[in-house]
């Protein structure tokens, strides 16, 4: 079966035909060709396939598309803001916080998700924020040093 | 005598920049990854993210037993779906195209594309269904019906060896011999009988590793499209032309016919060096129906059918002084090396030569034999066979230096490796910062006074050393190419250079050195250096992402490209100039003699003025590195393997819970000797992943198998592997010194590094808890029940407890066949 779903995608209103058994993973990255949201595991363990949904952290693989409906989803094509990047993105950079990137989008949405809730984490709490995302390439060390710097930035700027 | 490498670019390398001039190798952070923003924006394109018109998607088939015969494939069900386009068997594929590792013999080449008559492992293809949609071709794929006769599995690698073994592969020779062997290797040095009747101290111990998984968190796939009788195929792979060898001779197709792009790669780690049946398949739908095809691998097919690490069973017995010197080894390895060859071939012989050192042992007696099982498949994976070596000799080291009761610490200064030294079965060092390592970890986990945490008491820091090769000499799945690696530089007027190189990046950041020697060497900035990387019609051969190769030969090539482009560029100059190439620079876009304002001109007019003179021919430049080695090693196992060798030293600081038999891993120091640092955040960012690795190995990870051999832990879930929790803090130290063989003085920093970890931590739990524990991981289940033994029986040895009898009884090896 199908139905029509009407949902903010990164700031835009987007109307939808969509399987009602489609997950929100899929939907993103075959119909959409947002392709930046990754599938590391399809079960809701690696975190590759986070995305914000109204503001908070989600693995996409473990939610209906149909789900959306009425909603607003932020994927990591949608955290760069009119051709700048942000903060938690330039950290990253900078402190090279990835290496083969495929964690990169889930982990800097979980990253998000933490510093909207808690702009002053400290390092256990950053540590236990992107407790969901797997990395198998940079033992975390650089991930939380960038996080921890981007909070700085942030605070800074508020 | 042939020509040596070193003589046949030594005018090029006459115009490499001067150390004392660089301005980005070696200076801390002084550039980011020039993938990092693709990466962070959600754009960089991996396999998975290849879409193209039109496209179909193919799953395939396995088997549920670990040991059958085909009798039949029924697909008769599995057509009815709507949508599927067709469907293949090993039948489709040309007989006796097996893929493998034929370097020392051919047999080795042992993998159908999909198996036609038997499958030897579960998880094996069989089949392959191709549909408009991944969901109907994964609904076509389960109704695919096969009937299979069952063999009994062979899973445990010394009941395979059993003369009366069914036979995996290859009749049994019938003899009493050994059979179901892979490969076996013997390497021997001095007089190691002599040595054991004379030595004070001798001893016999056993030691176990398990069977672990890559797990990088891309899942492996491949896409490929068939236009103008041409393949182009985009695959999760670490070696663009390694891959594409193995694609055509599957298909039976020229090399030529076949193009193989490696797009973004989300993490390797060994695991996806082989070919398979996700990269074959989808070429020969591509073929039959016209259409683009995808295949994605699930995470338990990812889990049970790619490739794992050796799990390796030890006897190891030494010959020592009163004062600790290491007089003699006689080792023997054991391999599971699962069902089949491929990328696992070499692990035989490299778990001895990692066992000839960091340390200086004269006199060897060493065998390794890898045995096929009905288990996965075992490959390279980081650390390649040294995690497993390191582990069982590290441990080894400690029993040794408290039954004689030295320092742990000065047993390892006592018998390390110094610089220069040339082993007993032919490795040749170069530079060695190895006493430097092991020092900085001492002194940085306060090694001094690891007293203050008494045996037993549930605290305590353990040390280890390793060492590894930088720049692995031989191939590990191409036969029979060279194992180099190759560049071309191409200068451009208008302000910028192009780099077409062959090196595979799988996120360890090879893209950014090879971009960033280029600029280094041209005086430009890091933006006007394109990069072209890994597609076999437009980058020239390199054999792939393993062996630590890549900085080492990758960079080495990189620069004899660019410095062949700077030679005929300032040779033109110096000829206008009346000086010396050599007395020319390059920096800040400018080609100059230094304190002469007549003499200074931009990047682009010194071009534009080559051109001109001639007759518009471009500047470009060819390099190419390869260690040049005896390419029998896996034959005649003597010579020396690679180019230079790496050397690292660990020290953990453990906190055990000794009622729950949990390990928390407090502090954790690296020494790691990676010659000149090239850039010091990609270094700590390889060490540090290198500990979540190590960490996993001797803590977390292991594939665990029931005993119809059905693998009971594939997923995420339940293979755990260390979390953003789990990790402490890692301090890197950075033991360095320019290496003479290496680029701009690098030696490798990747692989090596995962090698102490394991043992480190093993030595610290052993000292927390008073045990000795000589089998991995160290799962809290298994800590606990050894704690609780201990507390009941006083028993104070753990795990490997059957190696004993499984040695004395092993058949002897076959005659060479």
């Amino acid at each position: 079966m199908k139905r029509i779903i009407n949902f903010k995608l990164n700031g835009e209103d987007v109307e939808e035909l969509v399987m009602d058994n489609m997950t929100m993973l899929d939907f993103l990255r075959k119909q959409m060709h947002l392709t930046g949201t990754k599938k590391g595991c399809g079960e809701g363990e690696c975190g590759a396939c986070t995305i914000l949904l109204d503001g908070a952290a989600i693995d996409s693989c473990l939610m209906l598309a149909a789900e959306a409906d009425g909603h607003e989803v932020i994927t990591i094509e949608g955290v760069q803001q009119n051709g700048v990047l942000h903060p938690v993105q330039q950290e990253f950079i900078d402190k090279w916080a990835l290496q083969c990137g495929f964690c990169t989008p889930g982990m800097i949405m979980s990253a998000l998700s933490l510093l909207h809730e808690n702009p002053n984490p400290t390092e256990q709490e950053i540590r236990d924020g992107i407790a969901g995302n797997l990395c198998r390439c940079t033992g975390y060390a650089k991930i939380v040093e960038a996080i921890d710097a981007a909070a700085k930035i942030l605070q800074k700027e508020a | 005598m042939a020509m040596k490498s070193k003589e046949y670019y030594a005018e090029i390398e006459s115009v490499y920049k001067k150390p004392e001039d660089y301005e980005l190798a070696g200076k801390g952070n002084a550039y980011v990854r020039i993938d990092a923003e693709a990466k962070v924006t959600g754009k960089a394109i991996y396999t998975a993210d290849v879409d193209l018109p039109g496209m179909y998607y193919c799953k395939l088939v396995h088997s549920p037993y670990a040991h059958a015969n085909i009798l039949s494939i029924d697909f008769t069900e599995a057509l009815k779906v709507p949508g599927v386009k067709g469907v293949l068997t090993g039948k489709d594929f040309p007989e006796g195209h097996n893929l493998g590792n034929p370097e020392a013999f051919k047999e080795l080449a042992d993998k159908e594309p999909l198996c036609r008559k038997k499958v030897r492992m579960i998880g094996d293809e069989v089949a392959a269904v191709c549909a408009t949609t991944e969901e109907a071709a994964e609904e076509a794929a389960a109704l695919v019906k096969v009937e299979y006769e069952v063999l009994p599995p062979v899973l445990d690698p010394f009941d395979a060896m059993d003369p009366d073994a069914p036979a995996i592969h290859y009749p049994n020779a019938g003899d009493g011999t050994a059979s179901n062997l892979s490969i076996f290797t013997v390497m021997s040095a001095g007089d190691p009988d002599k040595a054991f009747a004379e030595a004070y101290y001798t001893d016999k111990h056993h030691y176990k590793t398990q069977e672990m998984v890559h797990a990088a968190i891309e899942p492996h796939g491949a896409v490929a499209k068939y236009e103008n009788g041409e393949w182009t195929v985009w695959s999760t792979t670490q070696g663009a032309y390694v891959s594409r060898y193995w694609i055509a001779w599957g298909l039976g197709v020229p090399e030529s016919q076949v193009r193989l792009i490696k797009p973004m790669v989300g993490g390797g780690f060994g695991g996806k060096l082989d070919v398979f049946a996700h990269e074959l398949c989808p070429c020969k739908f591509a073929q039959r129906t016209g259409h683009p095809v995808k295949c994605i691998l699930d995470r338990d097919e990812v889990f049970m059918c790619t490739r794992t690490r050796h799990p390796i069973s030890f006897e190891i017995e030494a010959a020592v002084s009163k004062e600790g010197k290491l007089l003699a080894k006689r080792c023997k390895h054991i391999l599971d090396g699962g069902a089949y060859g491929g990328s696992g071939i070499a692990a035989n012989t490299l778990s001895l030569i990692c066992a000839t050192f960091p340390y200086k042992v004269e006199n060897l007696d060493m065998i390794a034999r890898r045995p096929y099982t009905n288990h996965p498949a075992s490959g390279a994976m980081r650390g390649y066979s040294a995690c497993q070596v390191h582990f069982a000799h590290e441990i080894h080291m400690d029993e040794i230096a408290n039954d004689l009761g030295i320092d742990p610490l000065e047993i390892r200064r006592l018998n390390e490796i110094t610089p220069y030294y040339t082993g007993p079965t032919g490795l040749e060092f170069t530079s060695c910062k190895f006493d430097e390592c092991l020092v900085a970890c001492a002194d940085a986990i306060d090694w001094e006074h690891r007293d203050k945490y008494p045996v037993g008491s549930g605290e305590a820091v353990g040390l280890s050393g390793s060492g590894f090769m930088s720049g692995t000499g031989f191939p590990v799945l191409v036969t029979p190419h060279y194992c180099s690696s190759s560049t071309v530089v191409r200068l451009n007027r208008e302000g910028y250079a192009v780099v077409f190189s062959g090196a595979n990046d799988i996120g360890q950041g090879c893209d950014t050195v090879m971009t960033m020697i280029v600029a280094e060497e041209l005086g430009l900035r890091m933006d006007e250096v394109k990069l072209v990387q890994s597609d076999t019609t437009t980058t020239p051969w390199d054999a792939g992402s393993f062996g630590s190769r890549v900085t080492f030969l990758g960079g080495n090539a990189c620069r004899r490209a660019v410095g062949d482009a700077k030679l005929k560029l300032l040779k033109h100059w110096a000829e206008e100039w009346g000086c010396k190439p050599q007395d020319i620079k390059m920096k800040d876009h400018r080609v100059f003699i230094e304190g002469d304002a007549e003499k200074n001109i931009s990047y682009n007019e010194a071009c534009y003025g080559y051109e001109e003179k001639n007759f518009g021919r471009c500047v470009a430049g060819v390099g190419s590195f390869a260690h040049e080695g005896d390419k029998d090693v896996y034959v005649k196992n003597v010579g020396n393997y690679a180019t230079a060798y790496s050397f690292s030293a660990s020290a953990a600081k453990v906190k055990v819970d000794m009622e729950t038999g949990q390990v928390e891993l407090e502090d954790f120091v690296f020494g790691h000797d990676c010659g000149r640092p090239l850039n010091i955040r990609a270094v700590e960012g390889q060490i540090e992943g290198s500990v979540l690795l190590g960490f996993g190995f001797s803590c977390f990870e292991e594939c665990v198998y029931d005993k119809e051999g059905h693998h009971m832990n594939p997923s995420f879930r339940d293979y755990r592997f260390p979390t953003a929790l789990d990790m402490p803090k890692i301090k890197t130290i950075v033991c360095s010194e320019f290496d003479p063989e290496g680029p701009m003085g690098a030696k490798e920093a990747g692989e090596g590094s995962t090698a102490p970890v394991g043992s480190a931590i093993g030595n610290a739990v052993n000292y927390a808890t008073g045990l000795t524990l000589r089998e991995l991981p160290i799962t809290p289940e298994r800590l606990w029940r050894a704690l609780k033994e201990h507390e009941k029986t006083g028993k104070t040895s753990f795990g490997a407890e059957d190696l004993e009898t499984k040695f004395d009884n092993m058949p002897p090896l076959p005659k060479r066949y």
